[in-house]
């Protein structure tokens, strides 16, 4: 698959939220002779336009969702054949995330748009959902042998427990382990910063971007230079 | 408060249809809202160029819209996953027993709580400020300076940042203590404003009960009397075990009035501005209903800058306040969500434009102002609380006409900066504390903004 017209209708499928044509269009891919990697950039180019449009009130949540859901189809039906790739020199994304909305803090809407947008990025998301406490997002993180803990907080008096995983981190010996990122309505950049976050973002298409560029290996947890990118 | 109500939403809360999250937000929220839109003819009726529109007939449909979505729709409970759902007799039933006016507050401080309507000169009420986090020390300061304000009539927030110096953390023992501490110093701060009697909604420092239990109807705490329990759902068609817990602390201590609130995403599960408008009346209703409030409103929020002084959320805003103002005789409540902080003269701005469409379309009170978007410490001050109120009710009794003039001139002037949200400067760099005045760049701001609305029509 490398024609216009078959990127075409992949484009097409993920916007639509049609999950049964993106995965089928994946199956075709995935038993393509050509590489995979070339509609992968396709898709992931279009759930980044969904993502930014979705930030700038030009789409809505469903639509986001289900374009989302498209695309995790897409991905799952050329994973095999990623694999395979990876193993003659093609590259893929392997991170997990674990993430969750903090201990005492029961909103939801906010850490699930960007879990979607991660989950549809290539990440595995591990959804620890809400009130989450701050041992069971550690423990959760070295149980999936995740890289990120994202911690969404919507309330100023959940925002402590966003500190107290770090701290925690530390006081274990752990700081290295796993990257922290924090965010949610009244987390600002300078408070991340304040707590030694490693990284930042103010919506879910630049939590994306975050993720894409500790990922990238710029970094190591331990550097708590917050690393943090704007919304577009 | 009715305990057989109580007793009833409990029993839905754990025997009505089970959902799991996706399905209810897509499937029942996002499905049912569109569906509603269609059916009514509402799909394109969104007028950016006019967010106060005159449309009674318009208005109706929305409230009809709302109506059936609300009872298609329910609210679902996150402890338990199951939907209090009512029928259409039920909900109509409950929604008329909501009271039509109430008082609050005691002495010569007592605030009379009435129904307004379209066009209406009933005084409205102003309840500051939004429980907005400052910092200890400076608590009583904010609350002295905010109770001195001749229009404004009752307190909410703010916030404390720590108690007795800790971290306020939420559901923890911490927010427990916050609760009745919280009462302490707003009565300090209004007996030093010699407003002894001002009636408050609770509890501005907890979200969750735990502040509520610790803090209302225990001795020296807030007042079930003359008091006023906030109950903020979670948002888009959900609730939970904590704002149950509050219905339930509310009667256990005796009280009787109830703030049943939320808000709804524009942009989120229910779509665009028509969407969010019908979400904004189905979820009203359903709040009244299974809250027992005295006061409901669920006002909407734009997704993309989590503010609604833009067109689009006026527009609903508008739209969905004049359907629930019309079609009730409910005490409507709502709030207008400002992004700018204090010392900018957006922040002016935006609150002109919200209290003037909050007047105009029937609401009763307005809780506010949320300086800065509620999101930097210490960033309100009294004089952005003091302005909004003046043309709250400055405003009450022109026409929706009127009000339109005047919000569309206004809107341009800050529409482009409603994502970049200015910060301003917190209140120790905006005001002389010993005095309780602000400085002058802060005070010539307010009184540049006051004469442009004047000069718009606004009769301050």
């Amino acid at each position: 698959m490398s024609s216009p017209d078959e990127y075409e209708s992949l484009r097409q499928a993920i916007l639509d939220g049609d999950e049964e044509a993106a995965a089928a269009i994946g199956h075709e891919v995935a038993k393509a002779a050509e590489n995979p990697l070339g509609a992968v950039e396709v898709a992931s180019e279009v759930i980044r336009e969904v993502g930014d449009k979705f930030g700038t009130g030009e789409l809505f949540l469903p639509e986001m969702v289900l374009a989302a859901e498209a695309m995790q189809a897409f991905m799952a039906a050329v994973a095999a054949r990623l694999e395979a790739d990876a193993e003659g020199g093609a590259s893929q994304k392997h991170h997990k995330v674990v993430i969750g909305t903090v201990q005492g803090d029961i909103h939801s809407i906010g850490k699930n748009i960007v879990a979607t947008m991660l989950g549809a990025s290539g990440y595995e998301i591990v959804d620890l959902g809400v009130n989450m406490g701050p041992m069971d997002a550690i423990e959760a993180a070295e149980k999936s042998g995740a890289s990120f803990i994202g911690l969404s907080a919507l309330m100023t008096t959940s925002m402590p427990y966003q500190k107290e995983v770090i701290d925690l981190l530390d006081e274990l010996n752990q700081r290295d382990d796993f990257f922290v990122l924090v965010g949610g309505g009244p987390v600002t950049r300078g408070y991340a910063d304040d707590i030694n976050a490693n990284g930042w973002a103010p919506d879910a298409a630049a939590a994306v971007r975050l993720v894409d560029r500790l990922a990238s290996g710029e970094t190591t947890p331990s550097d708590t230079t917050l690393v943090y990118v704007e919304g577009e | 408060m009715r305990l057989e109500r109580i007793l009833d939403v409990l029993d839905r809360a754990h025997n009505g249809p089970v959902y799991k999250e996706r399905e209810f937000n897509l499937n029942v929220v996002a499905s049912t809202i569109a569906a509603k839109v269609k059916k009514f003819g509402l799909t394109g009726t969104v007028d950016t160029e006019n967010p106060i529109g005159s449309d009674d007939d318009l208005a109706d449909r929305f409230y009809q819209a709302g109506f059936e979505a609300a009872v298609e729709i329910g609210l679902l409970c996150s402890d338990t996953n199951r939907v209090i759902r009512f029928s259409a007799e039920e909900l109509q039933g409950l929604v008329d027993e909501a009271p039509s006016e109430f008082w609050l507050g005691e002495g010569d401080q007592k605030v009379h709580f009435r129904h307004r309507g379209l066009d209406d000169p009933t005084p409205p009420v102003w309840t500051v400020p939004l429980s907005i986090v400052v910092s200890e020390d400076i608590f009583v300061d904010m609350v002295h300076g905010l109770a001195a304000i001749e229009v404004v009539d009752c307190l909410e927030g703010p916030s404390l940042e720590t108690v007795y110096g800790r971290p306020l953390r939420s559901g923890s023992p911490y927010e427990h203590l916050a609760g009745r501490y919280q009462a302490d110093l707003m009565y300090e701060g209004i007996k030093r404003a010699g407003r002894v009697g001002m009636p408050m909604d609770a509890i501005g420092s907890s979200t969750t009960h735990y502040g509520l239990l610790g803090g209302y109807g225990v001795e020296g705490g807030y007042r079930p009397k003359h008091d006023l329990v906030t109950i903020l759902s979670i948002g888009d068609f959900w609730t939970s075990y904590e704002s149950l817990f509050k219905l339930t602390q509310v009667y256990v201590a005796g009280g009787e009035h109830i703030s049943a609130s939320s808000w709804v995403m524009l942009g989120g599960y229910p779509g665009g501005p028509e969407g969010t408008a019908v979400a904004s009346v189905a979820y009203t209703l359903l709040m009244y209903a299974v809250f027992q409030g005295s006061r409901g409103g669920v006002p909407p929020f734009d997704i993309s800058y989590m503010g609604n002084s833009g067109t689009r959320a006026q527009w609903a805003l508008s739209v969905s306040n004049q359907a629930i103002t019309r079609n009730t005789n409910t005490v409507y409540h709502s709030i207008a969500n400002q992004v700018a902080g204090p010392g900018t003269e957006m922040l002016l701005h935006e609150s002109l434009v919200g209290m003037v469409t909050m007047a105009v379309t029937g609401v009763t009170n307005v809780v506010g102002t949320r300086s800065a978007g509620g999101r930097l410490t210490d960033y309100l001050t009294p004089l952005e609380h003091q302005f909004a109120g003046e043309v709250f009710k400055a405003a009450a009794g022109l026409s929706r006409e009127q009000g339109n003039d005047i919000i569309r001139k206004f809107i341009p002037m800050y529409q482009d900066q409603l994502t970049t949200k200015p910060d301003g400067r917190p209140f120790q760099e905006l005001y002389n504390i010993d005095t309780m005045t602000p400085i002058p760049e802060w005070q010539a701001m307010y009184d540049k903004v006051k004469q442009q609305a004047i000069d718009a029509g606004l009769p301050l």
